[in-house]
């Protein structure tokens, strides 16, 4: 009687088979263009960009997995859109960019955003500072938040500028444990090669 | 099932004018073994659950908190049934409490924002804790394997029955609204048996009702408040609910001490944590109920800060005006958080207060030079 | 070792080759091993922790039902069967007592973490369909959880830590009715869901440098014949005990 599960976990395995749009590699030294946008980076190394984006105006990168080391890009989100797609927007609509935000709404525009998408009150906005932003003045910022059923803490250092009424971000989240300290500078290094 | 049936009969039949000394609740015996396959393998998830649970990151460790939480609820059900119950107060910003098989619960800090005395807190710990008494975790599972099974197997072999399907997924739910309504009558009566009025489990319902009101009214839609429940709806609606709860307290007339006072005094720390969450969710409306209700004995410092951050958050142009002036209002108060002068400066220098901000701000840098946005905030003002 | 399978064995290999072909599906890697990785039998010391062991029942609906009584009987039988493999080999493995050490949280943390691991290597390596660019397989197996590792208290005398979770679902009768009944009407219905992953950690670097992830495991955990084919399979590959960089996930020898 075992034969049959071997059957059927196979079965299973074909008809859950995910459709990826595919990850494609990011080599190095090769101008990237973020969500079709003017907005490029140049990665110093091979980076991967994962098929399967959080949103209109977002893609995510990732050296070893979304879940170890990630950076997300967001390219030119206007007023009135959200960061990410809409959970549930009769009942949990996400808040959404403004022209007139201030460099200190930012941070806060994400924290109430991850905390509805992701379902947690464990998030914390800890430090920012003023920085070039592609050469816009813009910000940068850390944070850390906790997701449920996960129980690893996870920091993030974003860095985002307004232009021209619309938001430019790029963020960098990993566990705590090992991983952030392991690829922080991975993402400086891409970061700033950041071009609109 | 003997002790539940006259417990029940004893509720239905007590007299209009009674006090609550003539009513007893029945004996309890102390935590039971679990009986049978089904039992023992949903107190085994539940064991493995608190497992987890006791090193989770949103489980709240503070000791005055939680041992004041355990207090009411021992002062609601009493010593011989709180004894064994494990209480776990969590970091989630909904109305919410959870009840395991195995005696374990939890308490949602949305939940502690929203209930206003030890009265309406017994209330909703006793709903819970009359699940476990009246083992419902397990009746409940059996029932819906059932419904699940018929399904599938009608799935496979009809599947033009679409109409059989919907009527028997309505009777799985309507299982749980039967016990839900079962865990709201106990829940009264463990009021009426303690020193705490039993009408104030009525108040919780009529209070989130509201809440629904404004917040979907602040989104330009109407809340629906039926006295039917929806036909997928796990509960009974609020409104039945708060109907039948009100009919109880007046069948019951007891009296009693509702500690008010004393719970907002037990609170007084967590409060504006517990705040700062529900204002990140993007509820205005909701928001502004639940202050506006923590507000009914006056705004203090605290409450007109959560205030301005609510207006902030929205930041449609006029809000910070109004943002400012309870900012400002928060600061009289004596108020006297770093945030409320930030708070206030940014509000202002959105509202063409260019020279009065620049001021806010930097008294707010001269208070905590060592601000971790204070490179920012300079570099706002023009430093 | 890897050389010297008799013909039984040699038989079933090409049987399993020819499953694999036939259903690509099945073609989903399921072991990494770091490059060049070799673990000498009985020279470690390897500390194990609390293995994830989750048993019930698929009732016809699709439902899982937890059986406690399952659950505890094949945590007992893992438990045995780890014992015996791992002496075979001549390596002593220490339980973790997390409770004892006072590293409820921390171990707890790192838990999370190797599964966040484990995960990526299943999502983003094994799986050829969503394999990341710059994981590919000739690229080696480099995987860590840092450094840090060897900070949980109770860890001073250990060369690895293992890590174990195995989750199974086994289709009630009902459910097996109901599939056969579909199929004959040409409808499929999955039954049944047997996972399983076991890792090893080398304490002083991090570095995963063994992992097998498997969707489809064999052997009924709920009997101590089952567990031991079972955790067979979790060993799969084991450094020590198969050839080193033993890619493909052929069965493990069998069971007599």
């Amino acid at each position: 009687m075992k034969i049959p599960y071997r059957f059927a976990a196979a079965v299973l395995v074909v008809t859950s088979a995910p459709a990826h749009a595919g990850n494609r590699l990011m080599p190095a030294g090769t101008p990237a263009q973020i969500a079709g946008t003017p907005l490029s980076v140049t990665p110093p190394i091979d980076w991967n960009r994962l098929g399967l984006r959080p949103g209109k105006f977002a893609e995510t990168w990732t050296l070893d997995g979304d879940r170890l080391n990630k950076v997300v890009f967001f390219s030119g989100v206007p007023a009135g859109s959200p960061l990410f797609r809409e959970i549930d927007r009769k009942n949990r609509p996400l808040p959404t960019v403004s022209a007139a935000m201030l460099a200190t709404d930012i941070p806060v525009l994400l924290e109430s955003s991850y905390r509805i998408v992701m379902d947690t009150a464990l998030f914390q906005v800890d430090a920012m500072a003023p920085t070039s932003v592609g050469g816009h003045d813009g910000l940068r910022f850390s944070y850390s938040y906790t997701r449920q059923n996960d129980e690893l803490r996870r920091k993030g250092e974003g860095r985002a500028a307004l232009v021209g009424g619309k938001l430019y971000m790029m963020l960098y989240e990993a566990p705590a444990l090992h991983f952030y300290d392991r690829n922080v500078e991975d993402f400086h290094k891409l970061a700033d090669t950041v071009k609109f | 099932m003997k002790r539940a049936l006259l417990a029940l009969a004893m509720a239905l039949g007590l007299p209009g004018v009674g006090h609550a000394e003539t009513f007893t609740l029945p004996p309890f015996t102390q935590a039971y073994e679990p009986q049978g396959v089904d039992e023992r393998g949903a107190w085994m998830t539940a064991d493995e659950q608190e497992r987890l649970l006791r090193s989770s990151k949103f489980v709240i460790r503070d000791d005055g908190l939680n041992h004041y939480v355990r207090g009411v609820f021992c002062r609601t059900v009493g010593k011989d049934r709180c004894a064994n119950v494990r209480i776990y107060v969590m970091r989630m910003p909904e109305f919410n409490a959870t009840m395991y098989p195995n005696g374990m619960m939890t308490i949602w800090s949305g939940l502690l924002l929203r209930v206003q005395s030890e009265a309406e807190l017994g209330a909703v710990l006793g709903h819970e804790f009359g699940h476990f008494e009246k083992r419902h975790g397990v009746f409940g599972f059996k029932n819906k394997r059932t419904m699940s099974d018929v399904m599938a197997w009608i799935g496979v072999a009809a599947p033009q029955s679409a109409g059989f399907q919907y009527s028997l997924l309505g009777q799985v739910y309507a299982f749980n609204r039967e016990q839900e309504r079962e865990a709201d009558m106990i829940g009264v009566q463990y009021l009426a048996a303690s020193d705490y009025p039993s009408s104030a489990a009525a108040r919780v319902w009529r209070r989130l009702m509201a809440e629904q009101d404004a917040s979907a009214s602040a989104r330009g839609r109407k809340a629906k408040h039926g006295y039917a429940a929806g036909y997928f709806a796990s509960h009974p609606s609020e409104l039945s609910r708060a109907t039948t709860l009100e009919a109880a307290a007046v069948r019951y007339g007891d009296e009693g001490d509702e500690g008010r006072a004393a719970y907002a005094q037990a609170l007084k720390d967590w409060l504006p944590e517990f705040l700062g969450d529900q204002i990140k969710r993007n509820d205005f409306g909701g928001s502004d109920f639940i202050l506006s209700q923590l507000a009914s004995d006056g705004w203090s410092g605290p409450l007109l800060f959560a205030r301005a951050e609510l207006y902030s958050q929205r930041g449609n142009p006029r809000d910070y005006v109004t943002a400012a002036q309870f900012y400002a209002q928060a600061i009289e108060k004596g108020y006297a958080a770093p945030k409320a002068l930030r708070g206030l400066g940014l509000a202002q220098l959105r509202t063409q207060q260019t020279e009065q901000g620049k001021a806010s701000l930097r008294q707010y840098l001269q208070q905590s030079p060592d601000a971790s946005d204070a490179s920012l905030i300079s570099s706002l003002i023009g430093n | 070792m890897g050389g010297m399978m008799g013909g039984w064995k040699r038989l079933s290999a090409w049987a399993a080759c020819a499953l694999m072909m036939a259903s690509p599906g099945l073609a989903q890697e399921k072991t990494g091993v770091k490059s060049g990785f070799i673990l000498p039998p009985g020279s470690a010391r390897i500390v194990l922790m609390r293995p994830s062991v989750i048993v019930g029942a698929q009732s016809t609906g699709g439902m899982f039902e937890p059986n406690a009584d399952w659950t505890d009987e094949a945590r007992r039988n893992i438990d045995r069967a780890i014992q015996d493999i791992q002496g075979q080999l001549g390596n002593s493995v220490a339980a973790y007592d997390s409770e004892a050490e006072e590293a409820g949280a921390l171990s707890g943390e790192y838990r999370s973490l190797f599964t966040s691991v484990a995960d990526s290597v299943r999502e983003y390596q094994f799986f050829p369909g969503n394999r990341l660019p710059t994981k590919k397989r000739d690229k080696g197996f480099d995987w860590s959880i840092g450094t840090d590792v060897a900070d949980l208290p109770g860890l001073s005398n250990a060369d690895y830590v293992l890590f174990i979770s195995t989750e199974d679902h086994y289709g009630s009768t009902g459910r097996k009715m109901l599939q056969i009944f579909a199929a004959m009407g040409g409808v499929s219905v999955p039954t049944g869901l047997h996972k399983g992953y076991a890792g090893l950690v080398d304490v002083k670097t991090g570095e995963l440098v063994w992992l097998n992830a498997d969707l489809q495991m064999g052997g009924d955990v709920r009997t101590a014949d089952g567990a031991q084919k079972r955790v067979g399979q979790l060993f799969e590959g084991f450094p020590g005990r198969t050839m080193p960089l033993a890619q493909n996930a052929l069965p493990g020898p069998a069971q007599p």
